[in-house]
């Protein structure tokens, strides 16, 4: 009886902070969309009279290096490559690192671009496992082939800092598209203020989109539903979250598709963590710690113009991967960085934004999940009031859908929406339906992603995804 | 009953919030698709239009058709964008004979259609944004009357405004108010860093002229930096301040001095050069060795040699560099090839490397 007893009283209690839970979150997602929403706006206007294109020529934009990190990528890396040659900007290097790939990528790389080996010495001011060779093309001078033993993702973007040229990198994933502009769009953060060592664009999801040529030519729905759920949560991910993390200058995160980095402030930092799944979130958490530890002015900022298309996983097993990868990415930082966890040292960052990581985004798919479970067993135990139980469930659902459908609003009023009126009307329909049953199966993958951190903290996996249509 | 009263309310305040987010979503992608439309409908017009001024069989025609271009212009910024862009477009494939009467023909459509008027209009709005992008097409238009407006501006408090503004008077060659408006911003370092490079490239009066009042009331920061927004346009007059301002006590002072010497690349500047490039900061005698090789006097070369053996490593790299475009020896070529410092030895075989590709 008085275990009884005791399992009643952990249900009531656990009601009690679930609900606590939800409204304390909502909460920040109103502040969140409401910063966003005024940010995002402001921008649109200001874009205007900046007229970006009058950078286009100018010689005070400071040359970049787009690092791709290549292993196993003969399906997409001629193809990505031949896009970054036309993209539009005055002064770029393109470094393709091959991490030991299996299959043809180098021999496709060096035959399609006619490269040769070139001697060079290489600074290594990062280690990173043994590079075999450099290749140089005459017929594209700023194009250079980096071959190296496999050593991750992580080493082969050391490696082409290693390598590189210029004071700003870029690393872009070798299945993911930058739009013609993007990369203007996003170096002029670094000479309107100075104090720019990050800045990331948006990333959107290609499915259904033809990208030709870093241009968007046209859209046709996707047909599988879980693509066009991950349409309406690109946007709500990157439109009010990052939006509003870059304003408070505490984004943790700068997506490893498409980010723009200062490089000799990686290079303080000690370069990209080997070992982890999470170096994109990682090296960002560090590079806050470094600076604030350093009392150094910085700014880490989101461009929500610059867009990069990447190509989402087509099945529930691809995103299973994904979305568990994620998880253990950011447990494996949170962790490697629990010291920042509401420590006023690191301002912002430490008193909010880590804190808020390990609470809503980390322990947030355990809380909902068990929330998941508890539901029934309250029914059975008759410790839930069924009135309270459908206003409580339809107000967190309305609340997920105000949130979705307020990203589109933002993505159709800054004009860049890909898709026509009735496509747009259409994929909000995707911001009710992901209530029911999506939004719960990606809670229990990304539990999943906590329950075998220790197994798999190291596996990267491989997701199956669509070539972009050309 | 209280708690379920208030989410019932709350349940409806979130019902109103939902529908009106697709009513404003709606709307939005309805005016979307409309501006896609109609931008879609204006270059197929522009590009009709200019087809028929292009072939026009006479001068007559050719006139009424650009009478007929004026007419859908119709003073819409948005539409005499898309006819310039189209213009410009169909200029990228001309040949050079073609690509001047196409800019005879934008002056002959600026004449008919007056953009001058249309950025004047918009330039009266109270959006700080289109009021900033009014002055700048004003002063692309080289609309000169608009000067005195412009200035008006210039001390916005809205710093977006004042920068245009700014902009648009570098554009008109107004030192005078350049540089009131750089002095104002000469404490900001975050802002005015950027900002002197970009107003030294934009200015098109005589830049020597706005430095010169610039240094008569700055800091040293906006001084150093100007000094470097200069090194491109190798300023004579300023040599001698260069000169004696490269052994400055200023470090970013030193520095700038020092980048500037070097890209003179004057014989009588050795001797400075060569005292740069003991320096204790690497910085100095980078730059200095990359002056020393556009020297390329012997001397000068057992200079840059000296520094392939620096303890940092970009001195090594910028003399590494550097000494590929000097007179060396086959026998100094040798010494470098073999020698211990790797870079400098790479930095020669990359050279050789993609001169033998190219030669292929």
């Amino acid at each position: 009886m008085s275990f009884l007893n005791g399992v009643r009283a952990f249900i009531v209690v656990f009601n009690y902070f679930c609900m606590s839970f939800t409204i304390l979150l909502s909460i920040i997602y109103i502040i969140q969309m409401v910063v966003s929403l005024i940010r995002v706006r402001k921008n649109y206007e200001k874009n205007f009279s900046d007229d970006f294109m009058r950078y286009e020529d100018s010689n005070n934009l400071l040359p970049i290096s787009l690092i791709i990190p290549a292993y196993n990528e003969q399906e997409n890396i001629v193809q990505n490559i031949r896009s970054l040659m036309k993209i539009n900007y005055p002064s770029y290097e393109i470094l393709v690192v091959n991490d030991g790939s299996t299959d043809k990528t180098r021999e496709l790389v060096i035959d399609a671009f006619e490269m040769k080996p070139i001697e060079t010495s290489i600074r290594y001011q990062i280690p990173t496992k043994q590079i075999r060779g450099v290749y140089f093309s005459q017929k594209y001078p700023n194009l250079l082939f980096v071959d190296k033993e496999n050593g991750g993702k992580s080493d082969a973007l050391n490696a082409g800092i290693n390598i590189s040229s210029y004071p700003l990198f870029t690393c872009l994933d070798a299945d993911s598209r930058i739009e013609k502009d993007a990369l203007l769009r996003l170096s002029i953060e670094f000479i309107k203020d100075s104090r720019t060592v990050v800045a990331g664009g948006i990333v959107r999801i290609a499915n259904g989109s033809k990208i030709v040529d870093g241009e968007l030519k046209g859209f046709t729905m996707p047909k599988k539903l879980v693509e066009r759920f991950q349409i309406v949560e690109y946007y709500r991910s990157f439109l009010f979250g990052r939006v509003f993390w870059s304003a408070t200058n505490s984004l943790l995160v700068v997506s490893g598709a498409f980010g723009l980095f200062r490089k000799q402030t990686v290079i303080d930092v000690g370069g990209y963590k080997q070992n982890t799944i999470g170096e994109d979130m990682e090296i960002v958490v560090r590079i806050h710690r470094y600076l604030r530890k350093k009392k150094i002015k910085y700014k880490v900022i989101f461009n929500e113009l610059s867009i990069c298309w990447t190509q989402g996983p087509m099945s529930m097993n691809d995103i299973r991967s994904q979305r568990r990868r994620w998880q253990i990415g950011l447990m494996d930082t949170l962790i490697s960085h629990r010291v920042m966890t509401f420590n006023p040292y690191y301002g912002m960052v430490g008193m909010f934004s880590v804190p808020y990581n390990w609470i809503f985004e980390l322990f947030g798919a355990l809380i909902e999940t068990i929330g998941y479970f508890l539901i029934p067993f309250s029914l059975i135990m008759g410790e839930l009031n069924m009135f309270f139980f459908v206003m409580y469930f339809l107000l967190a659902v309305m609340l997920g859908v105000i949130l979705s459908e307020g990203s589109l609003v933002l993505e159709q009023y800054t004009h860049r929406a890909a898709m026509s009126a009735k496509q747009s009307i259409a994929i909000s329909i995707y911001a009710v339906l992901e209530n029911f049953g999506y939004r719960q199966i990606i809670s229990l993958f990304r539990l999943e992603g906590i329950l075998k951190y220790r197994k798999l903290r190291k596996t990267w996996g491989k997701i199956k995804r669509k070539e972009f249509e050309q | 009953m209280k708690y379920e009263l208030l989410a019932v309310v709350g349940l409806l305040f979130c019902l109103i919030v939902i529908a009106f987010e697709y009513f404003l979503h709606y709307r939005l992608a309805e005016k979307q698709d409309e501006k896609e439309a109609n931008t879609k409908r204006i270059d197929h017009r522009m590009k009709i239009r200019v087809e028929g001024i292009l072939y026009a069989p006479t001068e007559v025609s050719r006139n009424s058709e650009i009478k007929k271009m004026a007419e859908d212009i119709n003073d819409d910024y948005e539409i005499y964008e898309a006819a310039i862009k189209t213009i410009e477009s169909v200029k990228e494939r001309a040949d050079e004979k073609q690509k001047e009467s196409l800019s005879k023909l934008v002056d002959k459509i600026n004449e008919e259609v007056n953009p001058v008027s249309i950025y004047a209009t918009m330039l009266e709005s109270n959006d700080v944004y289109h009021k900033g992008y009014a002055m700048r097409r004003l002063a692309d238009l080289g609309a000169i009357e608009y000067k005195e407006t412009i200035v008006e501006h210039l001390k916005s408090k809205n710093r977006d405004l004042a920068y245009n503004a700014a902009m648009s008077l570098a554009q008109f060659g107004d030192e005078e108010n350049v540089a009131v408006f750089l002095k104002s911003i000469q404490n900001d370092r975050l802002y005015s860093g950027r900002i002197i490079n970009e107003f030294f490239d934009e200015f098109k009066g005589d830049r020597a002229c706005l430095a010169k009042l610039l240094f008569k009331d700055c800091n040293s920061y906006m001084r150093s930096s100007i000094i470097k927004a200069l090194i491109p346009y190798k300023i004579e007059e300023f040599h001698k301040m260069y000169i004696e301002n490269s052994v400055s006590k200023d470090f970013r002072l030193k520095v700038a001095c020092v980048k500037a010497i070097a890209t003179f690349g004057k014989l009588e500047d050795e001797q400075v050069l060569q005292m740069a490039a003991q320096d204790k900061e690497w910085v100095i005698r980078a730059s200095a060795v990359r002056g020393l090789a556009l020297i390329n006097t012997p001397t000068a070369l057992e200079s840059v040699k000296k520094a392939l053996r620096d303890k940092e490593w970009w001195v090594r790299q910028a003399a590494a560099n550097s000494i590929t475009q000097m007179d060396i020896s086959p026998k100094d070529l040798e010494d470098i090839l073999g020698g211990y410092d790797r870079y400098a030895a790479d930095a020669i075989k990359g050279v050789l490397y993609k001169k033998l590709d190219s030669l292929q």
